[in-house]
């Protein structure tokens, strides 16, 4: 009777109904073309991060650039003059939600991409699998934390039995 | 709710590890053998809550669950929320290793409130058990904004503002957990009393 009220209680707490799964990580990425760096952000799927700061540091933590995204979560900008330096990009999304990206010394210098290169469909497609990456965390990796967590609880059962048959041994 | 790794400055870190680490071990101490199940179930729905997304108008909000988490198991939240973090940090990149500690600040310390503001008022009667639940969903995921506000604000950030923003964000949430937590903290205790914690003498 006691396994089929927990069982019922596990239920009630675990099968809320879900109305969409989605991860809520922020997602920046960023690439050179033609000159422009061109940065474009989401919170995963169709999320754009909108309205987001943008921090442009040079590897010696100097602030070279500052900006915000649009309704699309893109921002572009010119790639600073004469710069000679790996670039780190920051997009702040507030709430203590952060992402990162770096552009290469390099990759600056050769300005990027050439139209002819078609980069659009690429750098599409390149968002979306790191999109993949974050968003629908997988069945497998729920009922694993599951397990772990029942694991553990499992653990802590037999070490406290233990204590309590020493306590009482010793009595 | 979550904080991401590179966020707060060091002090804000280890400061909110420390505290994490010393509720966490007054938890531990505080679970009865009888009561562990209950701390794996619940820590288990607090780990599910944060896939659950509700998307109001231009919005997705996920919920949290802090509130019942808090309410039903009083000190032994602590480390039900940060085994539930340290998973959902390891496995779905949620927040960060080294934020954890703060997080668990964030999310556990109200939740552990909860359960000494409104705990007295479950079983009195049916309204006062949903009305306490209704509260502590709203007052867990409120203080967890501040919390979340104060944390921001050590680090760089304007507090009155961050908390604005951020409790204006969570008004959705803190409404859907009031009536989350109102409903199951109802239920519960009618189908399941033993899930409340004994009162220590």
């Amino acid at each position: 009777m006691k396994v089929k009220k927990i069982v019922i209680s596990v239920l009630i707490l675990l099968l809320i109904p879900i109305a969409d799964l989605m991860a809520h990580k922020v997602i920046l990425f960023a690439w050179v073309e033609d000159g422009m760096i061109h940065t474009a952000s989401s919170f995963g799927g169709k999320r754009m991060a909108k309205d987001c700061a943008i921090t442009v540091l040079d590897e010696n933590n100097t602030l070279v650039h500052t900006g915000r995204t649009d309704m699309d979560g893109k921002y572009t900008f010119k790639v600073p003059d004469s710069i000679d330096s790996d670039l780190v990009l920051t997009l702040d999304a507030g709430t203590g939600h952060r992402a990162e990206w770096k552009l290469s010394r390099d990759e600056l210098r050769a300005g990027g991409l050439t139209g002819d290169e078609k980069p659009a469909t690429e750098i599409e497609k390149k968002i979306k699998e790191k999109e993949g990456l974050e968003k629908n965390p997988s069945v497998l990796n729920i009922m694993a934390g599951i397990l772990i967590i029942f694991a553990l609880a499992f653990s802590m059962r037999m070490v406290k039995k233990k204590k309590a048959s020493a306590e009482k041994g010793v009595k | 709710m979550h904080i991401s790794e590179g966020v707060l400055s060091g002090p804000v870190l280890a400061a909110g590890a420390v505290m994490a680490a010393a509720g966490t071990g007054l938890g531990l101490k505080r679970i009865d053998y009888d009561q562990i199940v209950h701390v794996a179930i619940l820590a288990a729905a607090f780990f599910v809550a944060s896939l659950i997304h509700v998307n109001i108008g231009p919005a997705s909000v996920h919920l949290i669950l802090n509130g019942i988490v808090g309410l039903l198991l009083g000190l032994a939240a602590i480390p039900a929320i940060l085994t539930a973090l340290l998973l959902q940090s390891i496995l779905f990149q949620y927040g960060g290793l080294t934020a954890l500690g703060v997080n668990v600040v964030v999310m556990a310390f109200p939740a552990v409130l909860c359960h000494y503001f409104f705990r007295p008022f479950l079983g009195a009667s049916s309204t006062l058990t949903f009305i306490a639940g209704f509260l502590a969903g709203v007052f867990s995921i409120l203080l967890s904004s501040l919390l979340l506000g104060a944390a921001l604000w050590f680090t760089d950030q304007n507090f009155l503002e961050t908390s604005l923003v951020i409790i204006t964000a969570h008004i959705p949430v803190m409404i859907i957990e009031g009536i989350i937590t109102g409903f199951c903290v109802s239920f519960l205790l009618k189908v399941y009393p033993e899930i409340l914690p004994k009162k220590k003498r």
